[in-house]
C-alpha cells in the first residue's frame, strides 16, 4: 500500500498514468471517429446511431463517467505536471535553442488546452444541441443530429474552428501515442522507429478523416 | 579561417547562492582558433585579474571530456553548439570572429548556483546514494564463462555507463528532468547479472529521491538525448520507467 501510495505520488507514476489515460481517449477517439463516419451514408444511418446509442441510456451512463473521469484525470494531471515542471527550473535561461523537438512535441500543452476547450464547445454544440428544433431543419424538414451537424458545417467559421481542433488533435496524437510507449517503458531498438512512424501517421490520419466531414458537408453535399 | 579571433561575452556573474545574478559583457581579444572553450575562459580570466575584477567561476577538471566537471550553457544549448562534446573538448574554431556567445549555469532548482558558472550538482550524488550501486559482494574479477552476460546486454550497460554526470541532461530538458541520469545508472547496474538482483528496489528508490531533490518530471522530449556529450539513449529512461513498475508492484 505505502509502494502504491508512494508511486501515485511520483513523478514517473503521474506519468504513466497519463499515458495510460491518453491510450484510452485515443481508443474513444477512433470509435468516436468510426461513428462520424456514418454522416457519409446519410441522415437514417447516423440518426439511426445516435438512436442506437441513446437507447442504450442506462448504462451509458457509466461508460459516459467513465469517459468524464479519464478526460478530468489526463487533464489534471497534466497540468499538474505542467506546473511541477515549470517549478524545476525557477529562473529561466537568457538564451534557450532547443535541439531536436518536433513542432508537436513543443505544442502539446497549446494543442491539450485548445482540446479541452473544444470538448465543452462541441458538447454544447452537437451532444447537448436541441436535435428536434430549429437547428435540425433542413429545408422545412427536421432531420435530426444530421441536420444540426450539417447545418452547423455550412457555416464557414464553424467548420473553420473545428479543422482548427482536428489540426490541435493531430498534432497531440503525433507525440502523444510515441510518449504513451516510451512512458510505459515499451522501447525496443526495432520496434520505437516504427511506433514513431504509426505515432506520425495515426496523427496524421485522425486529423485528415475528423476533418474531412466539414469539409463535405461544405462542399460536396447535396443537402436533400 | 582567422587565426586569432575577437569575442564578445555575454556571461552569468552571480556572487553566490543566494545573490541575484546578471549577465555581464566581457570583450575576448587575441583568442586563438585551436584554443578549447575553457582556455578561452582562461585567458579571459587572466585578464579580469589584471584589471581588478573578480575571474569568471567555472568548474573544470581532467579537461579531456571524461570526469564530468566543466559544463555551462553556452549560446543556448548545454556544452555548446557541438553534438557528443563536453564543453572543454569544445574549440574555438566552431565560433566566428566577432561573434557574440552567451555563457551561463545549468539552470534548475536541484542545481543551485554556487559562483558565476558553478552550480553544485551534489544531489546526484545523493541519489547515487540510494541505490546506485550493488550490495552483493561480488569478489575478484571472475572466470569469463562463470556468469555468462548476453552480448547485447554487456554493450547496453557499456553504452549506459559512459555517463560522466556532467548535468547537461537536466540543463538541457525544458523540465530540468534527471531522468537520463538516473535511466542510465539504471541501466547499466541493471542490465548486468549482479545488478539485476535489486534492479527494481533501486528504480523505486532513486526515483523517489530524484523527486525530492526537485527535478522536474520527463514529458519525452528527448532534449536530454540530444545534449547528453556522451550519447546516452533515452532507451535508459525507457528501461528505468518498466523497472519502476515492476519496482511499485512488488
Amino acid at each position: 500500500m505505502e509502494l502504491l501510495q508512494q508511486y501515485f505520488q511520483s513523478s514517473i507514476g503521474k506519468k504513466q498514468i497519463v499515458a495510460l489515460t491518453g491510450l484510452m481517449l485515443i481508443g474513444f477517439i477512433l470509435g468516436h471517429l468510426a461513428g462520424n463516419l456514418l454522416i457519409f451514408k446519410g441522415p437514417e444511418a447516423l440518426n439511426a446511431y445516435a438512436h442506437k446509442l441513446a437507447s442504450m441510456r442506462p448504462a451509458m451512463y457509466g461508460v459516459e463517467l467513465a469517459l468524464a473521469g479519464t478526460f478530468l484525470l489526463h487533464i489534471c494531471l497534466t497540468v499538474y505536471l505542467f506546473f511541477y515542471n515549470n517549478e524545476a527550473r525557477p529562473i529561466a535561461y537568457g538564451y534557450y535553442q532547443p535541439t531536436d523537438r518536433s513542432i508537436s512535441t513543443r505544442l502539446m500543452p497549446y494543442t491539450g488546452t485548445l482540446l479541452a476547450a473544444f470538448v465543452i464547445w462541441h458538447l454544447l454544440d452537437f451532444t447537448f444541441s436541441d436535435q428536434t428544433g430549429t437547428l435540425s431543419l433542413v429545408g422545412k424538414e427536421s432531420l435530426g443530429l444530421y441536420g444540426v451537424v450539417v447545418n452547423a458545417f455550412k457555416i464557414q467559421w464553424h467548420s473553420g474552428l473545428y479543422i482548427l481542433a482536428m489540426c490541435a488533435i493531430g498534432f497531440h496524437l503525433t507525440h502523444g501515442f510515441q510518449s504513451f510507449m516510451q512512458s510505459l517503458g515499451l522501447n525496443h531498438p526495432k520496434y520505437t522507429p516504427v511506433i514513431k512512424i504509426i505515432s506520425v501517421f495515426l496523427g496524421l490520419a485522425v486529423a485528415a478523416i475528423f476533418s474531412s466531414i466539414p469539409l463535405y458537408v461544405m462542399f460536396f453535399a447535396r443537402i436533400p | 579561417m582567422e587565426q586569432t579571433m575577437k569575442l564578445t561575452l555575454k556571461v552569468w556573474r552571480q556572487k553566490d547562492k543566494n545573490a541575484k545574478g546578471a549577465f555581464e559583457s566581457y570583450q575576448a581579444d587575441n583568442i586563438d582558433a585551436a584554443m578549447s572553450f575553457l582556455e578561452m575562459l582562461d585567458v579571459v580570466n587572466e585578464k579580469l585579474t589584471k584589471e581588478g575584477i573578480e575571474p569568471i567561476a567555472f568548474d573544470h577538471d581532467c579537461r579531456e571530456g571524461i570526469c564530468g566537471m566543466c559544463g555551462a550553457v553556452v549560446n543556448g544549448r548545454p556544452h555548446g553548439p557541438r553534438k557528443e562534446t563536453t564543453l572543454c573538448q569544445l574549440h574555438m574554431r566552431h565560433f566566428q570572429n566577432n561573434d557574440t556567445i552567451t555563457i551561463e549555469p545549468w539552470r534548475a532548482k536541484a542545481f543551485p548556483v554556487i559562483r558565476d558558472l558553478a552550480v553544485d550538482r551534489s544531489a546526484f550524488d545523493r541519489i547515487l546514494a540510494k541505490g546506485g550501486y550493488i550490495s552483493v559482494k561480488t569478489g575478484c574479477a571472475p572466470d569469463a564463462s562463470v556468469m555468462l552476460v548476453s552480448r547485447e546486454n554487456s554493450e547496453l550497460a557499456m553504452d549506459a555507463a559512459a555517463c560522466i554526470g556532467c548535468g547537461a541532461c537536466v540543463a538541457g530538458c525544458p523540465n530540468a528532468s534527471a531522468m537520463l541520469f538516473v535511466g542510465g545508472k539504471i541501466s547499466h547496474l541493471g542490465l548486468l547479472p549482479q545488478g539485476r538482483i535489486e534492479a527494481k528496489k533501486r528504480a523505486v528508490n532513486m526515483v523517489k529521491k530524484m523527486d525530492d531533490e526537485g527535478f522536474g518530471a520527463c514529458s519525452n522530449e528527448y532534449e536530454c538525448q540530444a545534449v547528453c556529450p556522451k550519447k546516452l539513449s533515452v532507451s535508459n529512461i525507457a528501461r528505468m520507467n518498466r523497472d519502476y513498475i515492476l519496482g511499485s508492484a512488488d
